[in-house]
Parts: C-alpha cells; structure tokens; sequence
C-alpha cells in the first residue's frame, strides 16, 4: 500500500536519526520517520527490580541482538568478528543502553593524513562541527568542566558528574604519574535539564536509565521534533529504498507494525541506521540502475568498518570505593597517549574511560570467573577482600581503516521480517594490537600509581562492537569515498547519510556527539540549500 | 519450573555448603532459600543436576554412612569436590545461578551495608569530590595544534 507523498523521510529514530529529526522540524516540511523498534517505558528497564545485575547478562536488555530475543532487533552475524555487535533497536536507537560518556573529536582527528601520513584526512574540520557540538550539547544535556588541556575552549552547559571516592583516587594516581586526566563530559543531566529528572546516582546507565537522566534520544530530541511536527511512525522496519528513473531515491518499502507491506513516497530520503544498519540497507536496496546496491558505484559502503578495539584494566583497592554509585561509565578520561608519538611502535592513539566500581552479584560473578571467590568455608572472606574494592577502565583506541573490514549481507540468515541480516568480517590489524598492548601497559601502571594491589585486564574486549563507524565513508572523491562532505551519497542526489557510517576515520573517543554533530551540520546545509538542493 | 523437582534437603544443604552461614549474621544460601531462585533459573534444564546429586548422596552413603545432607560438616566439602570432578560442568552452572542470586538476596544485602532495594527510585548520594585535584593537570595533554 501507499501513502501520501512526504518532504523527508529518515529512516531510524537513534542518536542521528533524532537530531535530524528535531533541526529540519522548524522548516514545517511533511517529515516522517519509520523505526523498527517501539517507545521505550522506562518502568521496564532493570534498575526498577532488584534483579538488575543479573539482567545485564541475558534478556531484553543485554547487549547483543543476537541474544535478546526481541523481534525489533535484526540478528547480525558476527561469528568473523573478534568484536562482537552491540547494539539496541528502539526510539533512542543504541542510544538506550549507551554509557553516555560524550567527548568530542579533537581537531587533529580530522586531520590524521597530514599529521600522520595514514588514513585519510576528512572532508570537514573540527572548526565546521564547533557550532554543532555546543548546540547538541545543549539539547542533549551535557554535564563536564570547562578547562580540559586536551581540547580547544568549551562550555558544558550542566556541571560535572561526582568524582566521589572513587574518582579522586584514580586523580591522585594519574597525578603521582604526571598523566593527563578530566571529568569526563557525559551527556547525563546533573541538574534539571529540558524537563528531565536529574541524575540520581544509580549506577548501570547501561541497561537504560529509569530516571530519565541519561541523554538517550527518546528523552532529548524525540520529544521535542514529535511536538514540533514530525511523525516517528515505530515498529515500521524498512526492507529497500527505491529509486526512480532518474536515479533518484523515490521513497521505502517497509513491513508496518502489522505485518503489512508499505511504501513510503519521499523527496529526501536520509539515513540514520548506524553503521551496521545503513550499509546492510543499501545493500539490500538493489536494482537494475544500482545493480550492487544503492550509492555504490565507488564499491565502498561496507566497507572500512571500524570498531574501536577496546582493552579493559580493572585493579582491586585495600579500602572501599564507593563505585557502585554513580554513572557507571562516566567519570574521568585520560588522553595522555592520544597524540601519535612513534617511538610507542604504533601511530596514533587512544582515551582511557575510567569506569566506576560494580555491584554486588557482579563482584561475585567476577570473583568466580576469575577464580578469586572460592566457595566453602573461605568465600565469605575473600568476598569481603573484593567487594567495593574494584576500579578500572576502558581503552579506546582508534582504528584505521581497512577495506578488507566490512559489511556484507549474509547469504542464509534473515531477519523476523525475511530481510537478509548483514555479516561482519572484521580483523585487528597490527597497528591496533600494539596499541592494545600499549595500553594495557599503561593502564595496569596508572591504577597501581592510584593504589591498586592487583590488576588484570582483557583485550579486545568481545562484546565492545557498540562503536559502528566508516561503512558508507565521506569525501570529496566518488571513486573513493560514498557520500560527499555534507553527507549527500554521490550517486544518488536526494539520498543523505548521517550516522557513523559516514567517518573517515575512527578517533580514539566515543563517536556518539561527532555523529550527531555531523547530523545537525547536514540539516543545516539542507536547511540552507533547500531551494537549490538537486542543482 | 522443571519438571525434575530437585531432592530435598539434598540440595539445600549442597547450596549451603558452596556459601556457608556468616557466623551468626546470616544462614547459609540453602537455608536461604537460594534452591527455588537456583532451580528456576535453570528451568527445564534442572534435571542435569540430578545424576550429580544422585551420585553426591551415594557416596556419601559409602563415606560417611550417612546421606550428604546428614554428614559431618567436616567431610562434606571433601565429598562435594570429589563429586564436581566426576562431574564436570556441574558446579560451574550451579556457582554462577547461585552467586548471582544470592548476592541480589535482601538479606544478603543487608549484611553487606546496602539497603535491601533496587536502585531505582532511591538512588544515592554521591559527593562531587576534590575537583582541587585538577590544579595538577595545568596543560598536561595539551591538545594537538593543526
Ligand atoms: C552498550 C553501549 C554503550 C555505548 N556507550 C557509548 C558511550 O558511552 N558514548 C558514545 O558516544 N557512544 C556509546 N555507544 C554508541 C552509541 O550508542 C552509538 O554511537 C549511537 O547510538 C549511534 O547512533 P546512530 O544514529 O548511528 O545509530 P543508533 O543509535 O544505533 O540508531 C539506529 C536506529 O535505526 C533503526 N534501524 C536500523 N535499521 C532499520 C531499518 N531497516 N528500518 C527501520 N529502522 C531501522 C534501529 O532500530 C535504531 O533505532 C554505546 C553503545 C552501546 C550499545
Ligand atoms: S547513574 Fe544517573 S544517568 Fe545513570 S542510570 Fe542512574 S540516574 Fe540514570
């Protein structure tokens, strides 16, 4: 069936998909938004029941598609992937079970070929994104402390998360080494922001925030674009974008929540799926004109897929820290090997994400893991040696691009809806495990300089496949890169990208504020243009 | 619920052997009742601990002369190892329902200083901490020029 013709169609209501949503709602253009997932009830979410840290591992609310069984997510075949797909299929996109740790790019992260002579430099500049991060910082509320060395002049709009104990231990340590550190910027209201609740110290902000503190989308921009006129139609899972005979993207075919097939007629068609998501739908979306998927012709959506390899570094500490409370995920970030300094062995570098400590049932859970918690007459001692004892950290290194790492679709695996569901083919290259290694090293060093009595670490850490960039990349050249520098896909005038698909190169922070900075840049420039926009 | 209901005392006193009582302040998991949360979380798959079970009580029987939920306190730690190395993967499912049931336990909670609730809506305070601590860092890090 067909509906009514629309000015603009996004496809995906995640952190990209929303704030395009919410900047080209001002224009009163017919904007539609299909989503495979539904609202979100924060009701729902695990820190509502004491069973919360048992949640985390299996469920609705864990971290791999693959596992939750839930029919909004698409499965995703990651058996030729170290790193493993995390993600969520909802209002908010991934944004619902994201840490909300929110640092920018640097400005050299734009200009890596130059500085470094690897990769490729970006089409845009950290100057062209400013006005974007601080407008998006404002919407979705983000909390930090102006002054950060690491980076030029920036104002968080709300004050920093608690350092509480934990945090100022972790400072001395990196003070005894001399090593940069900050609070981190987090995009989770500290105080009152835009009608959210501020944050209340739970904890897990990975399996959803019950408060409403955590800057997920469907609390931040959602509200606000759905007020101001756009309709986010959920449950909506769209199969292909068609083209007409000019070669311009005419609209989507999707499954409704009914199960009925529909066609979506659009003026714009623009792409919020993420990184996995949007090349498995271009490359679903083929026809006589794009024989090998749509936008293309360059042989390059998919590929260049890049994670960040994650290693992690915990240390256990002779008195109690307090880490259970507080955002779990935001506190301090290290960018003391950020800069490319080769005589490391490795060019470029990575973040250290300090986390808080864990719960009790996950101390428990570690403890037996890591044959630190016997059971018998001894458990309840080493129990007391471990529990809120534990600190640590994520290392986020920047990975490089790589052809050869991508996404293609699955020959045999579908999805609920029949959709073929993409397969990843991704391996570290040699660059990135030194990297590990380096900071591993390092990691291990800072938490003993902080007090730590033992340390252990993982790396790559499996399931960190949550940061999804590079699959539909930017740039000036159609031979070389899949959509320009304001994220139009060269082959197709109408089409745009706007989610992590479309990075050139990785960065060594999280990529969530880049990619919604990105999308609000674009909609600017359509905004602009719109008079002009097919010239 | 399985449909293998798993023998009791057998079970509850095999729970409390792998988290004894803390001295006064807190029975043992099994007296906890820990055996119903550990039963339903392995479901259908419950009936896999009883060849395991059924073996524990019988040698036992052979040891002590006494079923394992009647044997000296002393020899039933012995008896439990001997058991999980002749059957192995039995204890490490059991291990990982049983810790995290219990350490989500109210009591259990409490003995440990925490309020026996979820973390929502309470929440907890949190102190800002010595942002003083930062007067250190001056330009450390200082971000790359382009
Ligand atoms: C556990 C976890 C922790 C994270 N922590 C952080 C962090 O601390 N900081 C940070 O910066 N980032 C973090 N991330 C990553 C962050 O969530 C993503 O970078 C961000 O959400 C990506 O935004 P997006 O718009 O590209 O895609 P998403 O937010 O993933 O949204 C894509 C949306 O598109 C929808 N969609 C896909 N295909 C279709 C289709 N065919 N039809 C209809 N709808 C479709 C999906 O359902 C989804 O809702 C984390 C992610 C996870 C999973
Ligand atoms: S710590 Fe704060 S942001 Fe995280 S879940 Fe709790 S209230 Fe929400």
């Amino acid at each position: 069936m067909s509906q009514e013709p629309v000015d603009v169609l996004i496809i995906g209501a995640g952190a990209s998909g929303a704030a395009m949503a919410w900047s080209l709602a001002e224009t009163r253009m017919r904007i539609v938004c299909l989503e495979q997932g539904g609202w979100m009830n924060p009701a729902d979410y695990p820190t509502n029941r004491t069973s919360w840290e048992s949640e985390r591992f299996t469920g609705p609310f864990s971290l791999s598609p693959n596992g939750r069984g839930r029919r909004e997510d698409y499965p995703v075949n990651d058996d030729a992937s170290p790193i493993k797909i995390s993600n969520y299929n909802a209002v908010g996109g991934s944004t619902i079970l994201y840490a909300a740790h929110f640092p920018r790019f640097h400005p050299s992260d734009f200009r890596v070929k130059s500085l470094d002579g690897v990769a490729d430099d970006w089409p845009i500049d950290y100057a062209t994104l400013e006005p974007f991060y601080d407008l998006n910082a404002q919407m979705m509320g983000v909390a930090g402390l102006p002054g950060d060395p690491a980076y030029p002049p920036k104002q968080p709009p709300l004050p920093p998360v608690p350092l509480g104990k934990i945090g100022e231990t972790l400072g001395r340590g990196f003070n005894k080494l001399g090593w940069h550190w900050w609070p981190s910027d987090s995009a989770i209201a500290t105080q009152e922001h835009g009608g959210r609740a501020p944050c209340i110290n739970l904890g897990p902000c990975i399996t959803g925030c019950a408060q409403g503190a955590k800057g997920s989308t469907d609390v931040t921009y959602w509200p606000v674009a759905v007020r101001e006129g756009v309709e986010l139609r959920t449950h909506c899972r769209v199969r292909e974008i068609t083209v007409d005979d000019q070669g311009m993207a005419s609209g989507a075919i999707y499954i409704d929540e009914n199960g009925e097939e529909q066609f979506q007629p659009a003026e714009i068609v623009i792409m919020a799926c993420n990184g996995v998501g949007t090349p498995r739908l271009l490359l679903n979306s083929r026809s006589d004109r794009f024989p090998d998927g749509l936008a293309n012709s360059s042989g390059l959506v998919g590929r260049n897929l890049m994670f960040h390899p994650y290693a992690m570094v915990n240390g256990l500490f002779e008195e109690p820290l307090e880490g259970y409370k507080g955002p779990a995920g935001c506190l301090i970030i290290s960018q003391e090997f950020y800069e490319t300094d080769l005589a490391r062995g490795f060019v470029r570098g990575y973040s250290a994400e300090m986390l808080r400590g864990i719960g009790p049932a996950s101390t428990a859970l570690w403890g037996m893991s890591s044959g630190r918690l016997p059971w018998g007459a001894e458990h309840h001692s080493a129990y007391d040696g471990l529990w809120d004892r534990t600190a640590g950290m994520v290392l986020i290194c920047e990975d490089l691009p790589e052809p050869e790492n991508r996404v293609t679709l699955d020959p045999d695996l579908v999805d609920a809806d029949g959709i073929p569901a993409p397969r990843i083919e991704y391996a570290l290259s040699e660059n990135s495990l030194k990297m590990l290694d380096h900071a591993v090293a390092r990691g291990s060093e800072v938490l003993r300089a902080a007090g730590a009595i033992d340390t252990w670490s993982e790396a790559p850490l499996p399931p960190a496949g949550w940061h999804l960039m590079g699959t539909a990349r930017m740039g000036t050249d159609p031979e070389t890169s899949v959509v320009d520098p304001v994220g139009r896909a060269h082959d197709v005038k109408n089409l745009f990208v706007v989610d992590g698909s479309v990075f050139v190169t990785s960065g060594g922070v999280n990529p969530t504020c880049t990619l919604q900075a990105i999308s609000l840049y674009v909609a600017d420039h359509i905004k602009k243009n719109l008079a002009t926009l097919f010239d | 619920m399985s449909q293998d209901k798993l023998p009791q005392p057998l079970f509850s006193a095999v729970l409390d052997e792998l988290i004894p009582a803390r001295g006064d302040a807190l029975a043992g998991a099994g007296a906890l009742g820990l055996g119903e949360y550990v039963e339903a979380q392995f479901g259908e798959g419950a009936g896999a601990l009883l060849p395991a079970l059924a073996g524990l009580d019988d040698l036992s029987r052979e040891r002590t002369g006494e079923a394992f939920a009647q044997a000296p306190s002393g020899q039933r730690g012995t008896l439990l190892t001997e058991i999980a190395g002749a059957f192995p993967g039995f204890l490490d499912g059991l291990l990982f329902h049983l810790y995290a049931g219990y350490y989500q336990h109210p009591q259990v909670m409490e003995a440990l200083g925490l309020e026996a609730r979820p973390p929502f809506p309470g929440g907890y305070p949190l102190a800002m901490g010595d942002l003083g601590l930062l007067d250190a860092v001056g330009t450390r890090g200082k971000y790359r020029e382009v």
